[in-house]
């Protein structure tokens, strides 16, 4: 399992695409950090928690294109014909896909290091600022919800109907567009300008409430159960 | 390795009836060549037994056990080519047969590597991506997978498709050595490919089988059914399946099969190849 995992990471990783996607991700998180991050939202530093939130909330729909995109590697018509040599092997369905999901998981993985990464050497540069333990809460409830959730629906979408994979990235630019409710403000990176706000001091600590928790660990608990249900052998016809 | 095909059906969701009641034997060590037309099921049957299809009626047995229950079992010793499928073009031809290897848990993969690299003639493209290799040598790592770790039952469907005519004589040599001890089952239209190195055929049309046994029964059965003559002869003469024309000096010259040859045609010794069509044409004249 582990040499399939290595072979696929080499596929997702090692490639012309996976490398534009990165210097995209590079190029437009600059920009988003240059141009609006460095203002700091509701009236609160530019390395606050709720500055780099909405950081990663500008940053999520490419994140989320990013991440799908690793997924059209397994449902592209020239995988499924790879599929009927690798479906006659005695390895088990599951094994293989969880080697896979780990692999497109990683490349995931890779490409949020590389925005949350990108923004730590902006505030260590810009503004001196090192203390980037406060800013893993902010990042895990923003991108760890809706990337796997990314993952669980795309692979099932991308199971069903290839092209799906493509409609579904355009899904966090369509919220974005959309006056969502405060409990998926995180998508849209309102949650970040518009709660501190309403609590009412200066500069306030971090803090989430119950519904938006409520409707991160929806999603992320989704995520799961998707990924481990599509992660079963297909079915075959009868 | 036995294979049991008892009473097995499948129809498709689109109502389309690809198999009919199929009963088959195949035992080891033998190397059966699988003939029909396109779409005479021959393709469905090869999946069924590779359990990528799942029939609507009977059962397959592999050693006396269900196909459905001895899956794992079945496919820890199984090598398949199916007639159309992809290869990972990011990989060099050894990285992929490394990934083929990893999926069938060999235990040294290596030195199963080298030796399929070396029996499919591919040393020269090892380290070669994928992505670079024509659809000769695609397809000749398509087989180089199929006989990784050394399978008891290969099944190849129509493997010598873009092959040069070289390459598809080394390949039926290969195919002739490597059934010497196990279970191999060849399905194709190039009637050449089975002559030669098949011990058992059996011909599939409309989703049934007309014909089992050996390729001499086969040719036997079309004595007596095979004629030649010369074109302007047979001008007005019907129920004639021409299955050769060649020109000569005198004219061109027909090869042709019928239930009744007509006075005019010299009986000729059939061929596999005119049997077959014999057999063909008389039940598609049905």
């Amino acid at each position: 399992m582990s040499k399939i995992y290595r072979y696929e990471c080499r596929r997702l990783l090692w490639n012309k695409f996976f490398v534009g996607l990165a210097a995209v991700l590079l190029l437009y998180g600059a920009l988003v950090l240059h141009g609006a991050t460095i203002l700091g939202v509701a009236h609160t530093a530019p390395f606050s928690p709720w500055s780099f939130g909405d950081y990663l909330s500008r940053m999520l729909p490419l994140l989320w294109i990013g991440t799908l995109f690793l997924l059209t590697f397994f449902t592209s018509g020239r995988a499924r014909r790879a599929a009927v040599l690798t479906d006659a092997t005695p390895m088990p369905p599951r094994t293989y896909a969880l080697a896979r999901c780990a692999a497109a998981l990683t490349g995931g993985l890779l490409l949020t290091l590389l925005c949350t990464g990108e923004a730590a050497v902006f505030y260590g540069r810009m503004f001196g600022w090192y203390g980037w333990g406060s800013l893993a809460l902010p990042a895990l409830a923003t991108l760890l919800p809706p990337l796997i959730f990314a993952m669980g629906s795309g692979w099932l979408l991308g199971q069903l109907r290839p092209w799906l994979l493509y409609v579904w990235m355009a899904a966090p630019l369509l919220l974005a567009a959309l006056p969502l409710p405060e409990a998926l403000g995180l998508w849209n990176g309102s949650f970040f300008t518009t709660y501190p706000l309403s609590l009412g001091t200066l500069d306030p600590g971090f803090t989430l409430p119950v519904p938006v928790i409520a409707a991160q660990l929806l999603l992320l608990g989704l995520g799961a159960v998707l990924l481990m249900k599509t992660s079963k052998p297909a079915g075959r016809l009868r | 390795m036995e294979l049991k095909i008892q009473n097995v059906t499948m129809t498709y969701p689109s109502g389309k009836q690809a198999l009919k009641g199929l009963n088959l034997e195949l035992k080891s060590p033998s190397l059966i060549g699988l003939l029909g037309p396109n779409g005479a099921g021959k393709s469905t049957l090869m999946k069924l037994l590779v359990t990528a299809l799942l029939p609507t009626g009977g059962c397959i047995l592999a050693d006396g056990k269900p196909l459905a229950r001895a899956e794992r079992t079945l496919k820890a010793n199984l090598g398949y080519l199916p007639q159309d499928f992809g290869l990972f073009d990011e990989l060099s031809v050894t990285q992929f047969l490394d990934y083929m290897a990893a999926l069938k848990g060999l235990p040294n993969p290596k030195a199963a590597i080298q030796e399929v690299i070396a029996a499919v003639n591919l040393e020269e493209k090892a380290k070669a991506k994928i992505r670079t290799l024509s659809g000769g040598q695609r397809q000749r790592v398509g087989i180089a997978q199929a006989l990784l770790g050394d399978p008891s039952l290969l099944i190849f469907d129509e493997p010598t498709v873009g092959l040069d005519p070289e390459e598809r004589i080394h390949f039926r040599n290969l195919f002739s050595r490597t059934a010497q001890n196990r279970l191999v089952l060849l399905s194709t239209h190039i009637i050449e490919d089975v002559q030669s190195v098949c011990d058992q055929i059996v011909v599939i049309h409309r989703g049934q089988i007309l014909f089992t046994g050996t390729p001499e029964e086969l040719i036997q059965s079309a004595a007596g059914h095979v004629g030649a003559f010369y074109a302007q002869e047979a001008a007005q003469e019907r129920g004639l399946h021409i299955t050769a024309r060649v020109n000569t000096g005198k004219g061109v010259r027909c090869r042709a099969v019928a239930d009744v040859l007509p006075a005019f045609a010299q009986v000729e010794e059939p061929t596999l190849e005119d049997a077959y069509l014999y057999l063909i044409s008389r039940e598609a004249a049905r």
